[in-house]
């Protein structure tokens, strides 16, 4: 049972303790993007302000950047490109920025605009030549870097019929999947065939709004978060996308976001406060996967969770933000 | 699903969020209700306002299609008023109407005229294993049992269209290269209405200035028809049917620069597609090979009416109506003295993109564009936006490959790709035979007889149109994250 006061979870042999609260964000903070390297992260929210935080001293990150000159609305989502050199940026003024670093500070050296309203997400192929980004017009747009500089669109994908809220590469082929209020999730690839991207595969289960995805480093897992207080693992079977389990009973509001690290851990960002890890168990006998709930923080924040990731190098360290305005580093073990 | 080209659907044309709560048109109401009735709601949901005891049940509010383009919301009503105005139930509905009144010998009877286009008839013609021509001689059939009193090859306005294009193409040339004068290059096509609809409500004044103001051909049709065949029917009404290859030339058909505010008629009063009618031929349990061919009228010049086989042909360069490739050449001889054989056209980023340069002694003298479905637009738009475009004029079609692909052409029924399917449309209409709009002796005549010659005020307001910027307004209820 989870401690009262602290919120932690006890009786596990995992521990999950915060060890560091930023608070420099005014409003709530929507985003939360670790660079490849796992030595910054950036962050964004309603205050149209990036920051980037540099690790100062063990567990002591420091802000050391403001990007604020880009976006005339809320910050989305930031998330920086594979290579490291890049960071983009998705904003509710219905354009993405890509802020690079070449004249020795970082600043926004393309737009890309075409979005009819607020852009909700932006990813980055593991190429890092082509990049996502996701509308409330209901439309995921797919850009390929040309000249090492301009971004054309590639693609304009109808596919949902609703508000689209998050765009997520798989981590080693060009497959891109996308989660929407129309409760699906949808995966589209390059068809030769028809020499345009088509959506191939529409993976229905969740009941409600879906609200994140996002692929496992071995990419044979796709989690899915939803309104309707679930996770589902998605997993590939004889080419098919099949929900191979469902996480549920253990999230009492919506679930806004999800990380999995390279150990396969998956930590979930919850509406009612709490930061969930969960950690996959085989059945041998039946073949079947279950998860298991291996620590817990019920409060980890005062308000909504928007987003959590894992340092991509260290798989021990995680970040949270949330509405309370703040942002949390987390230590697991 | 929607039929909307994907332009359409993603400028918030066709949202099909609850139109009645979010719809901000303000509605005029008529005021039938005292200070004292009350409103009732009965138990199948109706309203009835309750007068001494007298219950009246009350209209719902109708927003039409004209309301929709007009407006910067949402147009989402358009699928449901575009049922009621624009649908097949609609056409039988006149027909039959048309029909009982000349048995009837009943005053007033419309005459019923039938505009056909190309890409049309191709669509039907690989559905039902016809040749183009006898397909457009069954279709004539079939629309005379329907009750059509006229139908026509929509030819003659595509040529009218071409021709508009290439000499505005000229004055705007000169104007941007002369008299230094702004925003007038590159010239943008205008005859694809889910462009010109996206650049109205998303673009606005912004790319305006460079879209083409030469009507599409449906619209230059609308023209003719209502404007000239009218001649010698004793002003007996006209209704105006045409057959397109996609679903937004029923929002064309609907804007209010086409409609006649004396008569309050539209110019084309119906715009039934190809999917459509191969609906229409099912239900009636027709087949339309098994229909014998007749013939297209040619009513344009003499008093008589011409009564022809259909004798389909093609415009070089495209399968929208070929405008880059006649513009390019025309442009080629008038403002350089070259004659262009063949244009070579060079593939871009993809097969939707491409363009043609006209050199001398290595310089560049023009270079032409054609762009394809709603990612080159994005393209070239932004291009323009940041004035990196290298182009003096560029055909844009919202559709990827053009007006042959429209999103209203029949589904195939043998699994094809959508991409296989249009490479047999284009197959088929590239073994039509060309014709050059300049050897159309009857559009020559046209210009002589009913347009009152070359650039005259009558062939402006005939042949050209007008565009107008939507303002963007927020609407908070919108607001969601």
């Amino acid at each position: 049972m989870p401690d009262i006061i602290t919120g932690e979870m006890s009786g596990s042999e995992f521990k999950l303790e915060a060890i560091q609260t930023l608070n420099q964000h005014t409003g709530r903070v929507w985003h939360v993007s670790w660079h490849p390297e796992g030595k910054m992260f950036a962050s964004c929210g309603e205050d149209r302000a990036i920051r980037l935080w540099s690790m100062e001293s063990k567990n002591q990150w420091v802000n050391k950047v403001v990007l604020t000159e880009g976006h005339k609305r809320t910050i989305r989502q930031v998330t920086w490109s594979p290579c490291g050199n890049f960071l983009a940026s998705a904003s509710f003024d219905g354009t993405t920025c890509i802020w690079d670093k070449k004249s020795g500070q970082f600043e926004c050296n393309a737009t890309l605009e075409g979005h009819e309203n607020e852009v909700k997400s932006v990813s980055w192929a593991p190429n890092g030549k082509l990049l996502a980004t996701c509308s409330r017009d209901k439309s995921v747009w797919i850009w390929e870097l040309v000249d090492d500089e301009e971004y054309d669109c590639a693609a304009v994908l109808n596919a949902h019929s609703q508000d689209v809220k998050k765009v997520a590469w798989h981590p080693n082929s060009e497959l891109l999947a996308s989660c929407s209020y129309d409760n699906t999730v949808k995966l589209f690839q390059d068809d030769p065939r028809e020499g345009d991207w088509t959506c191939q595969t529409s993976l229905e289960g969740h009941l409600s709004t879906v609200w994140s995805i996002q692929f496992d480093s071995t990419g044979e897992r796709l989690a899915s978060c939803s309104d309707d207080l679930t996770v589902k693992i998605w997993k590939q079977q004889e080419h098919e996308w099949k929900c191979a389990h469902t996480i549920e009973g253990f999230h009492n509001r919506t679930i806004y976001d999800l990380s999995w690290n390279s150990d396969g851990y998956l930590a979930t960002a919850c509406g009612d406060d709490g930061l969930r890890i969960f950690k996959e168990e085989a059945c041998i006998e039946t073949g079947s996967i279950s998860y298991k709930l291996v620590a817990e923080n019920r409060q980890a924040h005062t308000q909504d969770l928007n987003s959590v990731a894992w340092n991509p190098i260290d798989p021990q360290l995680l970040v949270t933000c949330s509405d309370d305005g703040e942002l949390k580093v987390w230590h697991f073990k | 699903m929607s039929h909307f080209s994907s332009v359409l659907q993603i400028s918030d044309l066709d949202d099909f969020i609850t139109p009645s709560q979010e719809c901000i048109k303000p509605v005029k109401i008529d005021r039938k209700i005292n200070a004292d009735t009350k409103i009732k709601i009965q138990d199948d949901g109706k309203y009835y306002q309750e007068n001494e005891g007298v219950l009246e049940k009350l209209e719902k509010v109708q927003i039409t299609l004209a309301d929709c383009l007009a407006c910067s919301g949402c147009i989402t009503s358009a699928e449901s008023v575009l049922i009621t105005q624009q649908s097949q139930e609609e056409l039988i509905k006149v027909f039959e109407t048309n029909n009982k009144m000349k048995i009837e010998n009943i005053d007033g009877t419309k005459c019923i005229v039938v505009s056909i286009s190309i890409q049309a008839v191709l669509s039907l013609a690989i559905r039902y294993e016809l040749s183009p021509n006898d397909c457009a001689a069954k279709l004539s059939t079939y629309f005379r049992k329907l009750g059509a009193d006229i139908v026509v090859d929509m030819t003659i306005a595509e040529d009218l269209a071409l021709l508009e294009s290439q000499n505005e193409f000229i004055k705007r040339y000169r104007a941007a290269t002369i008299d230094k004068v702004n925003n007038v290059l590159p010239m943008l096509a205008s005859s694809c209405p889910g462009w010109v609809c996206y650049a109205e409500k998303t673009h606005g004044s912004y790319i305006l200035p460079f879209i083409s103001t030469t009507r599409s051909p449906q619209q230059i049709m609308g023209s003719l028809v209502k404007n000239w065949l009218n001649r010698n029917l004793d002003g007996r009404e006209i209704y105006h049917i045409t057959v397109m290859s996609c679903f937004d030339k029923k929002l064309e058909a609907s804007r209010e620069e086409f409609s006649s505010k004396e008569t309050n008629s539209k110019e084309v009063d119906c715009v039934i597609t190809a999917i459509e009618l191969e609906q229409m031929l099912e239900n009636d349990n027709i087949s339309l090979n098994s229909l014998e061919n007749s013939l297209f009228t040619e009513p344009w010049i003499s008093n008589e009416r011409c009564e022809v086989l259909p004798n389909l042909s093609k415009h070089v360069g495209s399968g929208s109506g070929g405008y880059a490739d006649q513009i390019f050449k025309f442009a080629a001889k008038e403002l350089f003295g070259m004659e262009i054989g063949n244009i070579e056209y060079k593939e871009l980023r993809n097969h939707d993109f491409k363009e043609a340069t006209l050199e001398q002694n290595g310089n560049i003298l023009m270079k032409f564009a054609i762009a394809n479905g709603f990612r080159n637009i994005q393209n070239l738009v932004q291009k323009l936006k940041r004035g990196k475009s290298p182009y003096h004029y560029v055909e844009v079609m919202a559709c990827p490959s053009g007006c042959l692909n429209g999103g209203a052409q029949v589904r195939s029924k043998s699994n094809l790709t959508s991409k296989e399917l249009t490479h047999q449309l284009e197959q088929l209409y590239y073994s039509l035979p060309t014709k050059s709009p300049e050897e159309n002796k009857i559009v020559m005549k046209l210009y002589e007889n009913w347009l009152e010659g070359n650039d005259s005020d009558k062939a402006i307001s005939m042949l050209h149109t007008t565009y107008r910027a939507v303002e963007k307004s927020v609407n908070a209820l919108n607001i969601k994250w």
